[in-house]
């Protein structure tokens, strides 16, 4: 059975990303480009040479675990919309350890990646309690979440981290402060990009994907997602349940903003809200909450992303309207859940064919 | 199965949200139409491709192409270039505003040929910096900065590379004396956005521009200190509504806006003053925002503007890279002594007495007879 | 006499199981014909397949002796077949006549009042007694059934198909149903009745199909054939319908309540004053119309509702102030009145639902880790036990199930609990005579055990089949204790609509 549906949701996935990208085509088609040239350049762009494939990963592991993050409380029958702002404030502790932090680098790492987890998962677990202790719907709590980071955001940088003449964004943290490795941008043909973080990600993936699968812990947080009435029945304290699940995906998506902040970037800019937190979403989604498929499904909008200025570079497409045609992919793929109707009524229909011609 | 699907078209309401938000605060930025990038986006690709056109490359900058600022600005002095069969150009918008975006875009721009890129602001400064070693055989133009470390402590210019930099202080103090003249006496204001340099420069001029006027031209004009702020960012539309609209009840008259989407709320502001009957104004900045002004009856609220004339800068560069004289290498400052900056040409709010008269005040300047300091000089307002 | 529906030589597969073999069923005009089977044995896939929701993999149909091809409910609609589900497709907050004529508005203007007549005539005609302008979210469930059958009647549905009507339903509800029933076959009306509940096939149905594992086994003349026979051929052996049991010996209390006041979801007293005492080594079965505070009551002893005033005491602690999962560990055992919303999570297998109280409970677990192949093996012994019938066995996920195996996997896990105190809410609700006789039988022998187990049931027959005791509730008070054996079926009525039978309180323990 577990196999069946795996591959079955496999597939439903794959579906919806075809269908997307034939959406895409039909818009760039419709603006009258070559939609066949549009997304030779667009894989092209993501995937052309080795140090164009780290960008890439570089700009999928943000996804990855932003992904992670929303699809964990997903599990948990919780809709975590706050990856934003937890990405701020992991982001803001891992940038204050990087500046204020002097220690040999593995254990500078261990610190920078718990200051990341911690600072996140706090701006998850306030939304949680709200739900846990006054039945606060963790929507609009999170929402609020994103702004207050949003706005602290403004506080934090000028007042701590304020560069040499900007006040619009932080000092850039050294390099060997980074999550950059001289080695890994060697490895990828000198993307600069490419950063520790993917194999952060790659970690939080498995452990993730064991603590749901073998653990009591996630027993319990997918019987509280699945039927809380029933899990509140078989005596699971569901909204210890509901704190400890917003306050991994906080963490996770904390995680994220380290490596966006630390590793992607070198510094933080106030007034911007990362899109990433709201991309995980669709991630989460093509992904079908599973944490494999958030690593496959992350990768493949990383490569959107990063294709996209290549495929606009070498086309008529406007920039604007390249943007339009991503996010169309990314709406189709996201309604991967629709898709899952469409295979059943296919694999009815066969069905009965098959067994009218077997009858004969 | 019920609840995924409930939960897929909250995702999309939500993201719906999402989109519309983006989009007013975008189309209230750009109120105005944007006629000239749409007419020459289809001109972009003419029928025959002469085999050795300078394909010239642009990144944006935060915003669109049609901002009303930079970019836009920046772009019609390339389009210029276009229209009249010089080269053949291509802007990307990077999918965010950190140095790994900018580079990206400049990557691409490069493998798919355009070799010859320019770089509308400030934020592409460190970009620029790697940039310019990682692609040797391309050229850039930076305008309004100079390549440097992430950590300032190193300036580099490559000689494939030019820097342009405005003394915006000089186009603060004409507009400073253009709305002097213009109203004679009363307050006027100033609202900035961050506070960095080149605000503060814009604001520095302003302010001796009035000082200027008063003490030469017999204008009274009174500036206070409260009627001088940064609103702390250049996207508040509301918090520059507000305050445009707490500085007209206090008594200003002429508000100098050089502060983005906030100048777009000071400016919503002023239009709805003008249309209930009080006689208030409005001073653009960077490029000239008449248009951003226009009330239904066709009249504008913007007096003037302090220009910076980024279309001549890209044009400049571009022409001087096709007669082979692409000063790479230098830092180029455009000034009114250059007539790098300034006022617009027309201005149907100004009479022609004022408009001489800044024409007089902008010659003095050129020939070093006025000197405006582009620093905060005692007795006038941070 | 003419046969209004033929399905001929049905055979439907699904991965993993044959639903309908070879099955045939012929349906006269205007009969009121009963499909019998057991939980799962393909009574509603035979239906689904007449109504156009499954296509047969096999087989002919007839309608009115013309051989016809269903692929989906409009067809079904138009030859005059129409269908009232187990769970009702209503708008809560539209009225029965918005309801009705939902999809069949017929034009761009709602025409609501000429609708709302032809309803109000077509409900005096059958005595269905309805408003047209009820909201249907104020109207009780027998009545929304009701809107139901108007609603087929209103789209001149020749052909009804009742699934499982009952089951929904409170006694007097049940016997107005087969009224209706009565009356629709009257006026030339057909009827096909699937449902495993003996007596209403008695009471009512002319001729009764029998099917057991999807095969056809008989067709009856349900006047001249028992209700052991029937029973006999739908289980395939012979039925006991009462359970032997020695009687009890009582212990030392295990469950202890005392002055218990519980507040409903409306916020007033829904338990009042309740004092009760359960001993080890017996049942005591609570009688009362459904909604007379048994709900909250046993709400309030497991823990999922919190008490006003009052203490209950399992094994002696006082469990008031403990949570749910404080007083399983005590020894509690639940089978709830919900099994949808309480009982099983739907989307889990069954092997991970029936460890879902012990999960973290060595030999499940340790050290946070889960055991699997303890727990699969744990599901398969309850489902071995318990008769769980399903697809793809333990890996099935619980909403694949019936409702009848459902049932079996929960009362299985709870039993299998070993719980000191058992509350057992509509325990074999749902189920067919087989599966009902195999759970009285355990519960009997939990009971010799030494164990105590608490039944509350709407059904007289299983109180009286079950308990040692019964306690009578009426609006949220305990009116009065007997031993069954010292009272009969009438005064136990009696009680429940709150009157005290003089005779029967010599015995009240509290």
């Amino acid at each position: 059975m577990k196999v069946r549906f795996k591959s079955n949701s496999f597939v439903i996935a794959l579906s919806a990303v075809v269908l997307g990208l034939i959406a895409g085509g039909i818009f760039m088609a419709m603006i009258g480009s070559d939609p066949f040239e549009g997304f030779l350049y667009l894989f092209k762009g993501g995937l052309m040479n080795i140090e164009r494939i780290g960008n890439t990963i570089a700009t999928a592991t943000t996804l990855i675990l932003v992904g992670l993050s929303v699809s964990f409380a997903f599990k948990t029958g919780l809709f975590n919309i706050g990856a934003s702002g937890q990405m701020l404030i992991g982001g803001l502790c891992a940038t204050l350890v990087a500046h204020f932090v002097n220690i040999p680098r593995p254990l500078y790492l261990v610190v920078l990646i718990a200051a990341a987890l911690v600072g996140g998962a706090i701006w998850g677990i306030i939304p949680g309690l709200l739900k846990a202790k006054f039945n606060v719907h963790e929507v609009v709590a999170t929402i609020m979440m994103n702004w207050i980071a949003y706005w602290s955001i403004f506080y934090f940088v000028p007042a701590f981290l304020k560069g040499p003449f900007l006040e619009t964004e932080s000092k850039s943290i050294l390099l060997e402060k980074s999550l950059r490795a001289a080695w890994l941008n060697k490895l990828f043909g000198g993307s600069q990009y490419i950063n520790l973080g993917i194999f952060v990600a790659i970690v939080a993936i498995i452990l993730i994907k064991f603590i749901l699968d073998k653990t009591t812990l996630g027993f319990e947080l997918k019987a509280v997602g699945s039927n809380r009435y029933c899990a509140e029945y078989a005596g699971i304290r569901v909204n210890r349940n509901v704190i400890i699940s917003m306050m991994i995906a906080g963490g996770l998506a904390g995680l994220a903003g380290m490596v966006f902040y630390t590793g992607y970037a070198s510094n933080m800019q106030i007034g911007v809200m990362p899109s990433m937190g709201f991309d995980g979403i669709a991630v989460a989604l093509l992904g079908a909450s599973n944490p494999i498929g958030v690593f496959f499904s992350g990768f493949f909008f990383g490569l959107l992303q990063s294709g996209k200025g290549f495929m606009n570079a070498m086309t008529d497409v406007p920039p604007e309207i390249a943007d339009t045609i991503i996010a169309t992919i990314i709406y189709f793929t996201a309604t991967s859940v629709l898709f899952k109707r469409f295979w059943d009524w296919v694999a009815r229909l066969l069905s009965v064919k098959f067994d009218k011609k077997g009858g004969n | 199965m019920k609840k995924l699907l409930l939960l897929t078209m909250m995702v999309f309401l939500i993201g719906a949200l999402f989109v519309s938000c983006g989009g007013k605060k975008e189309a209230a930025q750009t109120a105005a139409p944007a006629a000239t990038t749409t007419q020459a986006a289809p001109a972009a690709a003419p029928a025959a491709k002469p085999a050795a056109k300078l394909k010239v490359g642009m990144v944006t900058d935060a915003g669109t192409i049609d901002d009303k600022s930079f970019n836009q600005g920046t772009w019609e002095g390339i389009l210029k270039a276009q229209n009249e069969g010089l080269v053949e150009a291509k802007y990307l918008k990077p999918s965010g505003t950190t140095e790994a975006d900018y580079l990206k875009e400049i990557g691409n721009l490069y493998d798919a040929g355009y070799k010859f890129i320019i770089l509308p602001g400030y934020k592409f400064e460190t970009a620029l910096y790697i940039a310019q070693d990682k692609y040797k055989d391309a050229k850039f133009v930076i305008l309004d900065g100079e390549p440097h470390t992430a950590d300032y402590v190193t300036y580099r210019t490559e000689p494939n590379v030019v820097c342009v930099i405005w003394n915006e202080h000089e186009s603060g103090f004409l507009a400073g004396v253009a709305a002097a003249l213009h109203i004679k006496e009363g307050e006027v204001g100033f609202i900035g956005g961050m506070e960095v340099p080149a605000v503060q420069k814009f604001n520095w001029g302003w302010q001796q521009g009035i000082k200027y006027a008063n003490e030469n031209l017999g204008t009274k004009i009174v500036q206070k200190q409260e009627n001088n702020l940064y609103q702390g960012s250049f996207d508040n539309v509301a918090a520059g509504q507000q305050i445009a609209a707490s500085m007209y009840d206090k008594g200003v008259k002429v508000i100098f806006a050089a502060a983005g989407g906030v100048g777009v709320g000071a400016i919503n502001e002023t239009k709805s003053r003008v249309t209930a009957g009080k006689e208030v104004w409005m001073v653009g900045v960077d490029v000239d925002q008449y248009p951003e002004g226009l009330l239904p009856n066709g009249k504008s609220v913007m007096l003037t503007s302090a220009m910076k004339y980024l279309d001549r800068a890209s044009y400049d560069m571009i022409k001087a890279e096709l007669a082979g004289t692409f000063p790479g290498g230098q830092t180029l400052h455009f000034s009114a002594a250059n007539n790098g900056l300034g006022i617009p040409p027309v201005n149907p709010n100004l009479s022609a007495e004022v408009q001489a008269k800044v024409s007089e005040v902008s010659q003095l300047m050129l020939k070093g007879e006025i000197k405006v300091a582009g620093e905060l000089l005692p007795g006038f307002f941070k | 006499m003419s046969h209004v529906i033929e399905m001929l030589n049905i055979r439907k597969e699904f991965p993993g199981i044959v639903a309908n073999d070879d099955i045939t069923l012929q349906v006269e005009q205007g009969e009121i014909h009963a499909i019998l089977g057991e939980n799962g044995a393909g009574k509603s896939t035979l239906m689904s397949i007449l109504f156009g929701l499954y296509r047969a993999d096999r087989g002919t149909i007839k309608v009115r002796g013309k051989e016809v091809h269903i692929a989906n409910p409009n067809n079904a609609s138009a030859l005059g077949i129409g269908m009232v589900h187990q769970h009702f497709q209503l708008v809560q907050n539209f009225t029965v006549t918005e309801n009705i004529i939902l999809g069949r508005e017929g034009g761009f203007i709602l025409d609501r009042r000429t609708a709302a007549k032809r309803i109000k005539a077509l409900s005096e005609q059958y005595g269905l007694s309805i408003d047209p302008y009820s909201i249907i979210s104020d109207i009780t469930v027998g009545m929304q059934q009701r809107v139901e059958i108007l609603k087929m009647l209103y789209r001149d549905a020749e052909i009804l198909i009742f699934d499982e009507p009952t089951a929904v339903l409170t006694p007097q509800e049940i016997d107005e149903l087969m009224q209706i029933m009565r009356n629709l076959v009257k006026e030339g009306k057909s009827i096909i009745l699937i449902t495993h509940k003996l007596d209403e096939i008695k009471a009512v149905a002319d001729r009764c199909t029998i099917i057991r594992r999807g095969k056809f086994v008989d067709l009856v003349d349900v006047a001249t054939t028992s209700q052991a026979k029937m029973a006999a051929m739908m289980v395939g052996r012979q039925v006991n319908f009462k359970v032997k049991k020695k009687p009890a010996e009582p212990k030392e209390p295990v469950l202890f309540i005392k002055d218990l006041n519980v507040l409903n979801n409306k916020k007033v007293l829904g338990v009042k004053d309740f004092s009760l005492e359960v001993r080890s080594g017996e049942i005591v079965g609570i009688a009362g119309v459904d909604g007379n505070g048994q709900t909250e009551l046993v709400e309030a002893i497991t823990g999922l509702r919190s008490i006003a005033s009052g203490s209950v005491q399992i094994n002696g602690t006082d469990i008031t102030e403990k949570d749910i999962k404080e007083r399983n560990e005590i020894g509690l055992g639940h089978i709830p009145e919900d099994r949808q919303k309480r009982g099983l999570v739907m989307q889990f297998p069954i092997r991970d639902n029936m460890v879902i109280k012990e999960y973290y409970r060595k030999p499940f677990s340790k050290n946070g880790l889960l055991k699997e192949e303890v727990i699969r093996k744990h599901a398969q012994d309850i489902c071995d036990a318990f008769d769980v019938r399903s697809g793809e066995g333990i890996e099935s996920a619980a909403g694949k199930l019936s409702g009848g195996n459902q049932q079996k996997a929960i009362v299985g896990r709870e039993m299998m609990l070993e719980p000191n105190l058992l509350i057992a809410v509509q325990p074999t609700r749902g189920l067919d005579v087989g599966a009902i006789e195999y759970i009285h039988k355990r519960l009997v022998e939990h009971r010799d055990k030494g164990h105590a187990v608490l039944l509350v049931s709407f059904e007289l027959d299983e109180i009286f089949n079950l308990s040692d005791r019964i306690a009578v509730m009426n609006s949220g008070r305990l009116i009065d204790t007997v031993f069954t054996n010292e009272t009969n079926e009438q005064d136990v009525g009696l009680m429940m609509t709150g009157v005290k039978v003089r005779g029967a309180d010599h015995e009240s323990t509290i």
